[in-house]
């Protein structure tokens, strides 16, 4: 795939990047905090499951949308419970998309479905990184959390990946009901010499409809605490810029170069298509008007907004998807281009490069940076061009939200 | 004209949820006024608040043709009132329309409180009592016991009593039956000069005020000139008619005659419940008796959240005081929470309705301040200060003596609760003044207490204390001295004057303890640290801290969590904009409630 040639796709128009997500809704079984759209089991609709997002993604291919693909993702649930269904998915997304050489291929595993042949073989049909779901590296933690491995098999996936030689990332959960802080810096510890290159580390958020929101309803689980959270997250960031892994988005720490390429598309406003049921895309106007035309989908038909971006996701349960891929309804959501560069000030400020003076100018939202500089939850640096750059600070990370509240609801009519 | 030995004007009254406003929509259909297929329930309650809450909180009257076993048809005319104490004074006008009333019991609950009361109303207002047991129909009906209570409470002989149910209809036709036999028909003199007595009003955007009228004496008739003796208002009678229960003009209303006069004024004030309507050339000279102005119980604040919508919130009073003229406003400025409204109100009852409507008929986002009483302030100079709100109190070096108003307060308890009752009141600074058992089921208990007390959560605890088991009752006495003493809150070292509260100088550690206790669960964590102090005249009396927030972020934000996340983050912001930004603190609006809800 990497000498593939750029197909022919109207005269003198050069390929619009769009990166793929494909979305594989199998587990082992599922974890007590989870609401991801994901089953457990169903070995039987596996097969017919890489023959439909095969399908769907080929179907896409007709739009010209993936014709130079920088990134592909392939996440769930656990991609690598399809064992060698999963390297026939990879190989036929490979044969469908046009993936830029040099692209970042992606694969999610989980440590009960890590096995070292799996991992030669994908590595070899192309994949070129893993995220592998670890969570923590202690038994109590991963039990309240109700995830169907121990921290052996962790470690021991780890260590196959680590041999594997292509590099990984982990994700850790902090702020865990009964999870100490000897705890937590034992699993930061692991998992800096577990040989990751990349580190997610999420404060634990207790979803609906899950349960662990019935077990914290119950009493039987304590209500996680946010101050403890926020001293996981502090700790997080301390020792792993200290093992040479620095924070450069709220959640995400890497060694430099290995920054998550295609969840930097998520979060600098680039095209992504989603493949598979509950997967989410997002496109231009242009793009998606193409494929509005072509699909017979209906517009609103409100001339005072004028799209800029529209973000659509296929709602369809698994069984549906498997019949008749391209059916299900596809409720759409379409920002204009002050939201949309709203959007991208929001998200811009989860990264630790933060956004520019007139980025944030053309975003509106000047004038609530400066509230937030006020706040100590922003600061302002000039860059080596010399242009004023705000980034989020240490006490606007753990305060996120109001950081990315203030940006977001800039836009709309100021309080009195 | 009707020939009033033809007509027969009664009122249905009971103890709240009794069923009074089922077995009126019965009543209606029975006399086909309304027929099966165009019947909602509660017809006569025709506000939203009243349908949902299963309250009337306006009187009503829609005349009904009847023809009795004796073949004669007759004119009734049914007065529909309030059922809640905060509407005494205005089902005491509506039932001086009547000649009888059917006092309705519930044949599960027996005699209650409002139930004691209405039929002391209706006796003094010397009406023909129907005794009606009610929801015979329900496995737990206990006719008998009822009837023994009716008896023992009420001395009212309840060997004929009709057993009825709303649900099924059954004895609907008995108590019709019972009203022409045993209600007085109406008696005046058609040739004397006008008086018909107002006992009710509205506007109609339309129209202007409507009244709705019983003529005592002489009759009225549209094109005249008429007098509102007690207002001094003068008017053209635009139209006179009956409510069937859709507005039917007619030529006339005379003698016994109950029906809606059409004034074309814009100024409900000037239409008072409890006037007199007489000719405006050779008139009644004496109006009839019982007129008196109403006067607010308790007063709160009415504050715009969005502080823009103050013009709104004043266009809103305006307009609602055309339908409800009982509702009293003047502006206030608070630092804390701006420009807004001092209001008051009937009772606790009547203030939720009202704040209810504006929020929703005028689409304002309201906040409220505590309920307060009027305090009459002695100073040393010998000055009288009338004041409804807290923050309106002189420097305690300047006050000689505060009075409050107090109450005579009667609760209807089963004997075992009788416990409950008296640790209740104790609580709440009331004096037990005798107590007798009306039945062996129902111990009747007296008490005077302060009305600020009242207030204070004490009906809901009165009903968690007695298992919903207790009812209550009560009428204003007087003003008494206590020793009174204005509480502060201090948020982050400021006062906040909107949570102030007038308190006995006794209870003021305990409440200022449990408030701040209470305000600490209730203010959010801010970005700082917020210190809450309760004070009085600067002394510090109990402090707690809301710490810091330190977390508040959901890191996860991958393609699908985007459009999530941001519709989290609106959200957050709505969430925000129902509280009030006080300083640099946001502050939600049960925090000016928290008072009411300190249990002690």
């Amino acid at each position: 795939m990497t000498d593939a040639i750029a197909p022919a796709s109207g005269a003198g128009t050069s390929p619009e990047p769009v990166s793929l997500y494909v979305h594989v809704p199998f587990c082992v079984s599922k974890c007590a905090y989870c609401d991801f759209y994901s089953q457990a089991g169903g070995a039987e609709l596996q097969s017919p499951f890489v023959d439909a997002a095969l399908f769907e993604a080929g179907h896409w291919s007709h739009y010209d949308l993936l014709d130079d693909v920088p990134t592909l993702y392939i996440g769930g649930g656990t991609p690598t419970l399809l064992g060698d269904g999963l390297v026939r998915l990879v190989r036929g997304l490979l044969e469908t998309a046009n993936v830029r050489r040099g692209a970042e291929i992606t694969v999610e595993t989980n440590p009960e479905t890590t096995d070292a042949a799996l991992v030669a073989k994908l590595l070899e049909a192309g994949v070129t990184r893993f995220s592998l779901g670890v969570q923590s590296f202690d038994d109590d933690v991963l039990k309240t959390l109700g995830r169907c491995h121990d921290a052996g098999k962790a470690r021991e996936a780890a260590r196959i990946l680590r041999d594997s030689g292509a590099p990984f990332s982990i994700d850790l959960i902090c702020g865990v009901p009964g999870q100490t802080t000897a705890s937590w810096d034992a699993t930061l510890e692991e998992a800096v010499r577990c040989g990751a290159r990349h580190l997610s580390v999420y404060p634990l958020s207790v979803e609906e409809g899950t349960p662990l929101e019935a077990s914290i309803a119950a009493g039987s689980l304590p209500t996680p605490d946010p101050d403890t959270a926020a001293d996981m997250m502090l700790a997080a960031e301390v020792a792993l810029t200290a093992a040479g892994m620095p924070r450069y988005e709220v959640a995400s720490y890497a060694q430099p170069g290995h920054e998550a390429r295609h969840n930097l598309v998520y979060w600098t406003g680039g095209s992504y298509l989603g493949v598979g049921p509950h997967a989410a895309s997002m496109l231009t106007s242009e793009q998606f008007l193409r494929v509005a035309e072509g699909e017979g989908w209906s517009l609103p038909a409100d001339g005072t907004h004028v799209p800029a971006r529209v973000r659509f996701t296929r709602e369809v349960s698994l069984g549906d998807y498997l019949r008749r891929p391209l059916d299900a309804p596809v409720p759409f959501e379409s920002l204009n281009a002050a939201e949309a560069a709203r959007e991208d000030a929001m998200l811009g400020l989860r990264l630790a490069s933060g956004i520019t003076s007139s980025q944030a100018a053309a975003a509106g939202v000047l004038e609530t940076l400066a509230e937030l500089h006020e706040q100590g939850l922003v600061r302002v640096r000039k860059s080596a061009g010399g242009e004023a750059v705000w980034a989020t600070t240490e006490q606007g990370w753990l305060l996120g939200n109001r950081v990315f509240g203030a940006i977001w609801n800039a836009g709309q009519p100021p309080r009195p | 004209m009707t020939d009033p030995t033809l007509i027969r004007n009664f009122s249905i009254i009971a103890h709240i949820d009794h069923g009074k406003s089922t077995l009126a929509d019965r009543v209606l259909q029975l006399t086909h006024t309304i027929e099966d297929r165009d019947m909602v329930e509660q017809v006569l309650d025709s506000m939203d608040i009243e349908r949902e809450r299963g309250i009337t909180i306006k009187a009503q009257a829609v005349r009904v043709l009847y023809t009795a076993d004796d073949g004669v048809e007759y004119t009734l005319n049914l007065i529909d009132t309030p059922g809640h104490v905060d509407f005494t004074y205005e089902v005491s006008r509506s039932l001086q329309a009547c000649e009888g009333a059917v006092l309705v019991v519930d044949a599960t609950q027996g005699v209650e409180a409002q139930t004691v009361a209405n039929a002391i109303m209706a006796m003094n207002a010397h009406l023909e009592i129907i005794p009606l047991i009610n929801k015979i129909d329900l496995p737990s009906a206990d006719p008998e016991r009822v009837r023994h209570e009716i008896e023992e409470a009420l001395a009212i002989p309840a060997d004929e009593a009709v057993l009825a149910s709303g649900k099924t209809g059954e004895g609907v036709r008995e108590a019709l039956e019972a009203v022409v036999r045993h209600v007085p028909h109406p008696v005046g003199d058609p040739h004397a000069p006008l008086k018909a007595l107002i006992f009710d009003s509205y506007f109609d955007a339309y129209r202007g005020v409507v009244a709705l009228i019983r003529v005592i004496d002489g009759h009225i008739a549209a094109g005249m000139k008429v007098r509102l003796m007690a207002a001094g208002t003068v008017t053209d009678v635009e139209e006179v008619g009956v409510r069937r229960p859709v507005h039917v003009p007619v030529e006339q209303l005379g003698v016994g005659e109950v029906g809606y006069l059409v004034t074309g004024l814009k100024d409900t004030s000037l239409v008072k419940v409890g006037d007199t309507v007489t000719a405006a050339k050779h008139g009644a000279v004496e109006p009839l008796p019982g007129y008196r102005e109403v006067k607010p119980m308790v007063y709160t604040g009415l504050f715009p959240i969005d502080g823009d919508q103050y013009p709104e919130l004043r266009d809103a009073l305006d307009k609602l005081r055309l339908n409800d003229p009982s509702v009293i406003y003047e502006p206030e400025s608070s630092h804390a929470l701006g420009f807004g409204f001092r209001c008051g109100f009937l009772g606790l009852l009547h203030m939720e309705i009202i704040k209810e409507r504006l929020e929703r008929e005028f689409d304002l986002d309201l906040l409220a301040t505590a309920p307060s009483v009027e305090y009459h302030v002695f100073k040393t100079n010998g000055e009288m200060l009338s004041i409804h709100s807290p923050q309106d109190m002189p420097e305690p070096g300047t006050i000689d003596r505060i009075e409050e108003p107090y109450l005579k307060v009667t609760v209807l308890v089963p004997p075992e609760f009788v416990g409950a009752i008296m640790e209740l009141t104790e609580l709440h600074r009331a004096t037990f003044v005798n107590m007798q058992y009306l039945s062996a089921t129902t111990v009747e208990m007296h008490y005077e207490m302060p009305l600020s007390e009242l207030i204070m959560d004490f009906f809901d605890q009165l009903k968690s204390r007695t298992r919903g088991y207790a009812s209550l009752d009560y009428e204003v006495m007087d003003y008494r001295a206590s020793a009174l003493v204005k509480l502060d809150v201090l948020l982050a070292g400021k006062a906040v004057d909107a949570l102030s509260f007038i308190v006995h100088k006794d209870k003021a550690f305990a409440r200022g303890k449990m408030l701040t206790e209470k305000l600490r669960g209730i203010i959010p964590r801010q970005m700082f640290e917020v210190p809450i102090q309760a004070a009085i005249g600067g002394k510090i009396i109990a402090r707690e801290t809301v710490r810091a927030m330190r977390k508040d972020v959901i890191a996860k934000c991958y393609g699908g969590d985007i459009s999530r996340k941001r519709k989290l983050l609106e959200k957050q912001k709505k969430g925000k904009k129902r509280m009030k930004q006080v300083g640099t603190i946001e502050v939600p609006q049960e925090a000016f409630m928290a008072i009411l809800k300190v249990d002690d």
